[in-house]
C-alpha cells in the first residue's frame, strides 16, 4: 500500500507535505506558458512528437497533426485545469499534512500531469539513462530542479504502483 | 526558455528515493509471434514506442495494459524490449488505427512513431 495514496471510494486520497503540495501547485500554469510557447522548443517537440518519421509522410504527419494536435492539447488543458482545481480543495490536518481528495477522472489527469511536468523537467535538465541523481553537485545551479525531478518521479511512482495493483497481474 | 523558477524552487523532501530503477525478470524474448504474423500476411502498418530516460519503466508497462489490454506479462516484456533494445512494436493496424495508436500514446508521454514495414 503506497503511503501516499489511498483509496477512497472511486478516487484516491493524496497526502503531502505542505512544500510538496506548493511544489504541485506551481504544475499546471508552468505547463500552461510552455503549451503557449514556442513549438520548437524541445519540451514542446518531447511531448508532442511526430507520428511518422519517413519524410516522404509530411504530408500525411501535416493531417495527422491537425487532427490530433487540437485534442491532445485539450486533453492536457484539461488535466492541468482539474488538477489545480483539486489541489485548490485540499484540506490541512492539525499536523500540517495536505490531504488532496482525487475524483475518478482526477486520477488519470494527476498522472498525465505529473508525466509530462517531468517529460519537460527531464528535456531541459537533459536527463539520460546515465543520470544519476543521487551523484548531483547540490551547489549546481540546476540542483533545484533535479530535486523536483526526483520527487515528481517518487510521486509518480507511488501512483503507478497503486494503479498497476489494480489491474489484471 | 528556461523552466520557469516555480518548480525548481522549493527543495523538500527527506523521504525522497535516489534509484528509479525497478526489478525486472522476464526473458528479453523479443518477437511478438502475433504481430508477426499478422505483418507477414497483411503487412499492416506498426506503432513503434522508443526508449526515452524519463518514462518511468513501471509507467509504460501501465500506459500498454491500460491502452492495449495488454496481460502484465506481454507488457512487460515490450516495455523491457524498448528499455534494452532502445524500441519495440507495440501494435499493428491499418494507417488509421495507427494513427489513433500514436495520438493517444503521445497524450500518455510516449515517445511513438508509426510506419509501413517494406
Amino acid at each position: 500500500m503506497s503511503r501516499r495514496f489511498v483509496r477512497k471510494g472511486a478516487g484516491l486520497r493524496l497526502t503531502l507535505a505542505e512544500d510538496e503540495r506548493d511544489l504541485l501547485v506551481h504544475l499546471p500554469d508552468e505547463l500552461r506558458t510552455l503549451y503557449r510557447s514556442d513549438p520548437d522548443d524541445p519540451a514542446v517537440q518531447r511531448l508532442f512528437p511526430r507520428a511518422y518519421l519517413d519524410p516522404t509522410e509530411d504530408e500525411a504527419e501535416a493531417v495527422w497533426r491537425a487532427l490530433q494536435h487540437p485534442e491532445l492539447l485539450r486533453q492536457r488543458i484539461d488535466a492541468i485545469d482539474r488538477l489545480a482545481m483539486v489541489l485548490a480543495d485540499g484540506t490541512v490536518d492539525r499536523k500540517g499534512r495536505v490531504h488532496v481528495d482525487l475524483a475518478e477522472d482526477d486520477v488519470p489527469a494527476l498522472l498525465r500531469v505529473l508525466n509530462d511536468a517531468r517529460l519537460t523537467l527531464g528535456t531541459r535538465l537533459e536527463v539520460t539513462d546515465e543520470t544519476d541523481l543521487a551523484a548531483i553537485d547540490p551547489d549546481d545551479p540546476r540542483a533545484p530542479a533535479f530535486i523536483a525531478y526526483g520527487w515528481l518521479t517518487y510521486l509518480e511512482g507511488e501512483l503507478v504502483e497503486v494503479l498497476l495493483g489494480e489491474l489484471p497481474g | 526558455m528556461t523552466w520557469p523558477s516555480g518548480v525548481v524552487s522549493v527543495p523538500p523532501m527527506t523521504s525522497m528515493p535516489v534509484e528509479i530503477a525497478e526489478p525486472a525478470v522476464i526473458e528479453p524474448d523479443l518477437v511478438d509471434p502475433e504481430l508477426d504474423e499478422a505483418i507477414s500476411t497483411d503487412k499492416p502498418w506498426i506503432v513503434i514506442v522508443w526508449n526515452d530516460p524519463v518514462n518511468l519503466m513501471s509507467y509504460v508497462v501501465y500506459v500498454l495494459q491500460e491502452l492495449f489490454g495488454y496481460s502484465r506479462e506481454k507488457a512487460t516484456r515490450l516495455m523491457l524490449a524498448v528499455h534494452h533494445e532502445g524500441k519495440a512494436v507495440v501494435a499493428d493496424g491499418t494507417r488509421e488505427q495507427c494513427e489513433g495508436h500514436v495520438g493517444r500514446l503521445h497524450g500518455r508521454g510516449l515517445w511513438a512513431t508509426m510506419e509501413h514495414p517494406a
